[in-house]
């Protein structure tokens, strides 16, 4: 039982970390109308910058803080324009070819962290970041700070973003947009603002995923944002695209799911496992178990 | 020849082929990644059998085809019509799923890889001229069958699917059948391909079916142009010729390189170099010329 309950806490933290990446996703899904695959590896990226800002100012976490949500924001600002251009070249939506776009925004982060920091070796966070002793510890349970806060930033962070879609005159311009483009246009929305805004907002919200992603794993690696990538795309389609509140569901129940399966499954198989199962759930309702909110 | 001129046209050969069999399932909107897992599968089960069971190659050759087309079929079974995002994401799964698999089955050397595969002629001259010879007699087959796709009404029907889904299926289009009928035999040449991507090299390894892959696939059918086959044809060797023509300092950066024309190509010349219009214009010319 107190491997189980070990596992769920685990589960929880990680979890937490997917929907905070899916709302992001989500975020940007829904105002910008991009499908923003590389929108992990930026995030990964923003953990590679948060590292080294740690190595040369003596481990101070509110620079490393401030650098990996400066880098995001800056990475997903300076990816708008080339959305923007695709998007007045083809004179409608085209979510594929940003998809596309992204996916080649993605090979370029993760060769330069292969090839320019700590020699494409993976990265270790140091001690103070990760926490050295748990703050908690009942026989097999312990808590890290890690776990803390990535919980309780990811419930703070995503209860922000749904009292700020659903409470603020901002949020009613983001979904408004969502809802009809050529409408929210018509009532004085500005379409460009409001979309840098969301690549902003979701900037801000990748650096603190960041940060949150180093102090859980303790490390990083240049392939971690493929995978992570790659997990995000498909809790966001089992929820269904564009679905906010089916993306808090399935981001907590993937990372319990693949908490579990490390837990009680040895080997390498478990990573797979948890695939396997993505993958049932993906072929038998491929428009997602909550729908699409596109 | 040198070994560099046969790497290059073999390589280049399997990156015109694999092109194509994601060029294919994208005339109707669908990004087939499952073909890198296809070529996985089938490479390695190519080699088990040929390293552990004797198998000829050519016998292990259909082996791959075939398993690429069956898995291929069975999976666009359930995928046949579904979002671009969705096939993508079936694609990387299934790449994790069988990378996984693969690094847990001994039999296969795990992740050390298999090494040492059997000549396919006895001399390595004649290894070599076989695969060459192979690999680009695929291409012609495939390459004319594709111009026969393109040029049929099921290859009429594939160009409305890429513009209208809707549009398509009032116009009678069974878009169920014709996305099962372009995913599998997309995956039967991924597979092929993946047969002879092994024994190009006499081995295989995790590190020859990684995402980067994905990447310069997606690239070659970009900047050429997704809207003909002919892009992929100039696109593969120009861009595979462009590593190894670079000093070598710069040609490991080759990714970052390749994402960089595959962003500013998407940019400056959304359908690639090679346009449907172009080709189109080439076509006509040719036939004008062949006339007189």
């Amino acid at each position: 039982m107190q491997v189980f309950i070990a596992q769920v806490i685990n589960g929880l933290s990680l979890g937490s970390i997917y929907v905070l990446l899916a709302t992001g996703f989500n975020l940007l899904l829904l105002v910008a109308m991009i499908i923003h695959f590389a929108y992990p590896q930026v995030v990964v990226f923003s953990m590679y910058i948060a590292w080294v800002v740690l190595r040369y100012t003596g481990n101070s976490i509110v620079l490393a803080v401030l650098a990996a949500i400066l880098s995001s924001v800056l990475l997903n600002v300076i990816s708008a324009p080339l959305f923007q251009k695709i998007m007045k070249n083809r004179e409608e939506v085209d979510i594929n070819t940003t998809m596309v776009m992204s996916l080649g925004i993605g090979m370029i982060i993760t060769d330069i962290l292969s090839h320019g920091f700590n020699k494409g070796l993976p990265i270790a966070f140091p001690p103070k970041l990760v926490g050295e002793t748990p703050i908690l510890r009942v026989g097999l349970i312990s808590l890290m700070g890690g776990q803390v806060a990535s919980l309780a930033v990811g419930v703070i962070a995503v209860s922000g973003i749904f009292l700020l879609l659903y409470k603020t005159r901002p949020g009613r311009a983001f979904r408004a947009i969502a809802e009809d483009p050529n409408g929210a246009r018509l009532v004085g929305i500005p379409l460009l603002r409001t979309g840098l805004e969301s690549y902003a907002l979701s900037g801000i919200l990748g650096g603190l995923i960041a940060v949150l992603l180093a102090m859980l794993l303790g490390y990083s690696s240049p392939g971690l944002g493929e995978q992570v990538a790659h997990k995000v795309l498909a809790v966001s389609i089992i929820a269904g695209l564009g679905n906010l509140a089916g993306g808090l569901v399935v981001g907590l129940a993937l990372g319990i799911m693949e908490a579990l399966v490390q837990g009680y499954i040895s080997g390498s198989w478990s990573n797979a496992i948890a695939f396997v199962v993505m993958l049932l759930v993906i072929l038998f309702r491929p428009r997602g178990l909550f729908g699409i909110k596109l | 020849m040198s070994l560099a001129m046969y790497y290059f046209l073999t390589i280049s050969a399997v990156y015109i082929l694999m092109s194509w069999a994601l060029y294919l399932p994208y005339r109707l909107a669908h990004l087939h990644f499952l073909t890198v897992a296809n070529m996985l599968i089938s490479g390695y089960l190519a080699g088990y059998l040929v390293q552990s069971h004797g198998f000829p190659f050519a016998l292990a050759l259909v082996a791959g085809f075939t398993a690429g087309g069956l898995v291929g079929y069975i999976v666009s079974l359930f995928i046949d019509d579904a979002p671009t995002f969705t096939v993508v994401i079936v694609g990387f799964t299934f790449i994790y799923i069988s990378r996984t698999a693969v690094e847990n089955i001994k039999a296969v050397g795990a992740t050390m890889g298999m090494f040492g595969l059997p000549m396919v002629a006895g001399t390595p001259n004649a290894h070599r001229l076989t695969i060459l010879i192979l690999v680009y007699a695929l291409v012609v087959v495939v390459g004319f069958l594709i111009y026969r796709f393109e040029h049929s009404r099921v290859g009429r029907a594939a160009s409305v699917m890429f513009v209208d889904k809707d549009l398509a299926t009032s116009m009678g289009v069974d878009i169920k059948k014709l996305g099962r009928l372009v995913q599998t035999f997309s995956s039967l040449i991924a597979g092929g391909c993946g047969v002879i991507y092994g024994f190009i090299y006499r081995s295989y390894h995790l590190d020859f079916f990684t995402f980067h892959l994905v990447g310069i696939f997606m690239t070659v059918i970009f900047v050429g142009g997704y809207t003909t086959m002919w892009g992929s044809l100039l696109a593969a060797p120009a861009l595979y010729g462009l590593s190894l023509i670079l000093p070598p300092a710069v040609a490991s950066w080759r990714i970052v390189i390749y994402g960089a024309i595959l962003i500013a190509v998407l940019v400056l010349k959304p359908e690639g170099f090679i346009t449907r219009r172009l080709a189109y214009t080439l076509e006509t010319t040719l036939s004008r010329w062949r006339k007189r």
